[in-house]
């Protein structure tokens, strides 16, 4: 009979699912992952309570990492940031389809199969977002000299941003806080960042910017307004580059 | 008429973006660099777009003029001495902060400097450097830096400049010797050509330095670019393809940008301004053909020739190549090497790659290599998989050119307003098979 692993949708959840999963399946045909609350019932299915450590999901990306190699990891990682509903079963697949091939770090080259094209391609995704993002959050000057950014990104996204954001500007207080996973990655000045779930945050603390910030906007508004050619206007190009979804978010929109 | 007045930095900001709108590169792409620590900012290989204009432009960096004051008189810019506009010069304090403040908040990638010519190339050079080394040591500004290396500058004045940037570029402005003469009087080819060797032979022993010691300050990491302008001067695509390609060979360029002219001076010596707009279609052309020279091992002379020397307006260089070559085709997607596969209409070079690794691992069918990324309807006519073509078609150069104009994207709006409306079937392709690929600025 097919098993449904059920896990949250995170990280840890779909890394501790495949840990379970791992042991009993040889075949994709016969499991998949889903997701607590978002179950689509089937009839004739054994559906397995997925426990989810650090420990197991630790042990599954080592293993990734050592078998497929790193850089598979980081389109298997990608794809499990994805929103998408079916990435948990793709990644479970790609990973059982590894083990048939003799050199298993090449799977990611091995576009004609189904369940790897489908990772290849929410990976490519997340990756486009998490690129676009890197240029697209606004930071903006809190009171107390805090730089806070709001984003609301389809994929669980933070933790491809926040290592960009702690190299670049390690010196900085700064927090990015993703509206639509209700998470938070947070930087000190000099320490590493943290990110932080189930934690509601205080609108009042982030609604006062610092004196200096408002002209620092109108600077920004009119730079973009100036640097543009009239001659050459093409909205439509501006909007594919820049999808209007990410501009209520960006100061200069 | 002089008038001074104290300008606000908002007003400043304003003249001085206006001024440097029409250089072409907002390019941070081609290094890679950690922070330190100590300072503030980074800089990543594939570069990052931070913003779009209205103009569809990528906006990266910080792209300003420290003056627009100017001692030349060239005919197309808006600087020029003749030109009765507002001038006005930042203080390097001033791009300091204003770099700092736009860079923390993630507004840009670096900075971009220009500048119009203050009393003498050297002069001026001297203040960029000045404010490039404020920003660098006192700032520790670790971001990208692009700057001008202005025609006419001391050796030594690049070479120092060159150890703070990440990129040069000193502007061809014009395809040939003999537009330049017309149309910039007071810049010879000679004086342009010589701080871009300067850069390039800098380049070239900074490479050795490096090998040597490992922590050797590096010389312009990200290499150097040029721009010239388009439909200014009557030079054809051909000319201005060959003078690309020599520019990528002898001087081991970055990139070549094209700007398509945009009237902002009334003079004799420039062409009549007209209702068309700046020749964008001309100039998406020239792109995609350097594209086909940078990436897809095409050469000038397999595009264009002394016979036609323009660039077809209804197919991109590449799909026009194929048409008048069907003798290579078609070629079968599970044998054919790489540098074939490149030359295929539809296919880019990084579904080439795709198709070459995974071939390795089972037989591609059509399905697949759409996955992949490869623009079937473009192809279809010039591949097999398995030996066998997707759609029985015919091998026939009216035959392919009809049917590729059928395929129901949309006309670019040039060719629309050049009468060719009734064709609204037009493929335009724009290399689109990748995200990364979508940007000129990579």
């Amino acid at each position: 009979m097919k098993r449904i692993y059920v896990c949250n949708d995170t990280v840890t959840g779909i890394l501790s699912a495949i840990y379970d999963a791992w042991k009993k399946e040889k075949n994709s045909e016969n499991c998949s992952i889903a997701f607590r609350g978002k179950v689509e019932a089937e009839l004739f299915c054994d559906y397995v309570e997925v426990e989810e450590t650090e420990h197991k999901a630790r042990a599954v990306e080592a293993m990734i990492c050592k078998h497929l190699g790193e850089s598979v990891y980081g389109d298997l990682y990608y794809a499990m940031l994805s929103a998408d509903r079916q990435k948990a079963d793709a990644v479970l697949g790609t990973m059982l389809e590894a083990r048939t091939l003799s050199d298993s770090r090449r799977i990611m080259e091995h576009l004609s199969h189904p369940k790897v094209e489908k990772v290849f391609e929410l990976s490519r995704r997340v990756g486009a977002e998490a690129h676009a993002l890197k240029g697209f959050v606004r930071f903006k000057e809190l009171s107390g000299g805090i730089l806070y950014s709001e984003i609301a990104p389809k994929a669980q996204l933070l933790t491809c941003l926040a290592p960009h954001f702690a190299e670049r500007l390690p010196m900085e207080n700064w927090m990015i806080c993703d509206r639509t996973h209700e998470e938070y990655a947070v930087h000190e000045a000099g320490k590493r960042w943290v990110l932080v779930q189930n934690e509601v945050l205080d609108p009042s603390v982030v609604s006062e910017v610092s004196e200096r910030e408002l002209l620092y906007e109108k600077l920004w508004q009119g730079f973009c307004q100036t640097i543009s050619i009239k001659e050459r206007e093409n909205i439509k190009s501006q909007r594919g580059h820049l999808p209007l979804r990410y501009r209520p978010y960006m100061v200069e929109f | 008429m002089r008038i001074e007045k104290a300008l606000t930095l908002y007003e400043k900001l304003n003249i001085l973006t206006d001024a440097a709108k029409y250089d072409v590169a907002c390019t941070s792409s081609g290094t890679e660099r950690k922070n330190d620590g100590n300072g503030t900012g980074s800089c990543q290989q594939s570069g990052i777009c931070h913003s779009f204009s209205a103009d569809g432009r990528c906006i990266s960096l910080l792209k300003i003029l420290f003056t627009n004051e100017c001692i030349y008189d060239c005919k197309y810019c808006v600087n020029r001495r003749t030109n009765d506009v507002m001038r006005t010069s930042f203080t390097p304090e001033e791009v300091c902060t204003l770099t700092m403040e736009f860079y923390r908040r993630n507004y840009i990638e670096g900075l971009f400097l220009s500048s119009g010519v203050l009393k003498s190339p050297d002069y001026t050079m001297e203040l960029l450097y000045a404010t490039l080394h404020k920003l660098r040591t006192e700032y520790r500004f670790q971001g990208y830096i692009h700057v001008k290396a202005i025609p006419g500058a001391s050796q030594e004045l690049i070479r120092r400049i060159g150890f703070l940037a990440d990129r040069m570029s000193v502007n061809l402005e014009l395809p040939t010797a003999e537009g330049l003469k017309l149309l910039a009087p007071h810049k010879t080819r000679k004086k342009i050509l010589t701080p871009m060797r300067l850069v390039q032979n800098g380049m070239e022993e900074n490479k050795k330095e490096l090998i040597l010691y490992r922590n050797a300050p590096s010389f312009v990491p990200a290499g150097q670019s040029t721009q010239m302008i388009i439909g200014a001067s009557p030079e054809s695509d051909y000319q201005i393809l060959q003078v690309t390609e020599s520019l990528y060979q002898k001087f081991e360029l970055k990139r070549v940008f094209y700007s398509a002219f945009v009237p902002v001076n009334e003079d004799a010596m420039l062409p009549a301004r007209t209702d068309e707009g700046p020749p964008l279609l001309r100039e998406h052309r020239l792109y995609q053909a350097d594209w086909l020279l940078r990436y897809y091992h095409f050469r000038a002379e397999e595009l264009l020739s002394e016979e036609e020397p323009n660039f077809n307006v209804l197919f991109d260089p590449k799909c026009n190549w194929a048409l008048k070559h069907l003798e290579c085709f078609p070629v079968e997607i599970n044998r054919a090497d790489y540098k074939m596969l490149l030359r295929v209409p539809g296919i880019g070079y990084k579904s080439a790659s795709r198709i070459v690794k995974a071939r390795r691992l089972g037989v591609l069918d059509f399905p697949d290599i759409k996955k992949m990324g490869v623009v079937l309807k473009r192809a279809l006519y010039f591949i097999t998989c398995n030996g066998k073509m997707m759609y029985p078609t015919k091998l026939e150069e009216d035959y392919i050119a009809r049917n590729l104009l059928d395929t129901k994207e949309k006309l670019p709006k040039e060719v629309v307003n050049m009468g060719y409306q009734q064709m609204s079937l037009f493929d335009d392709v724009r290399f689109r098979e990748d995200f990364y690929e979508k940007n000129l600025c990579v």
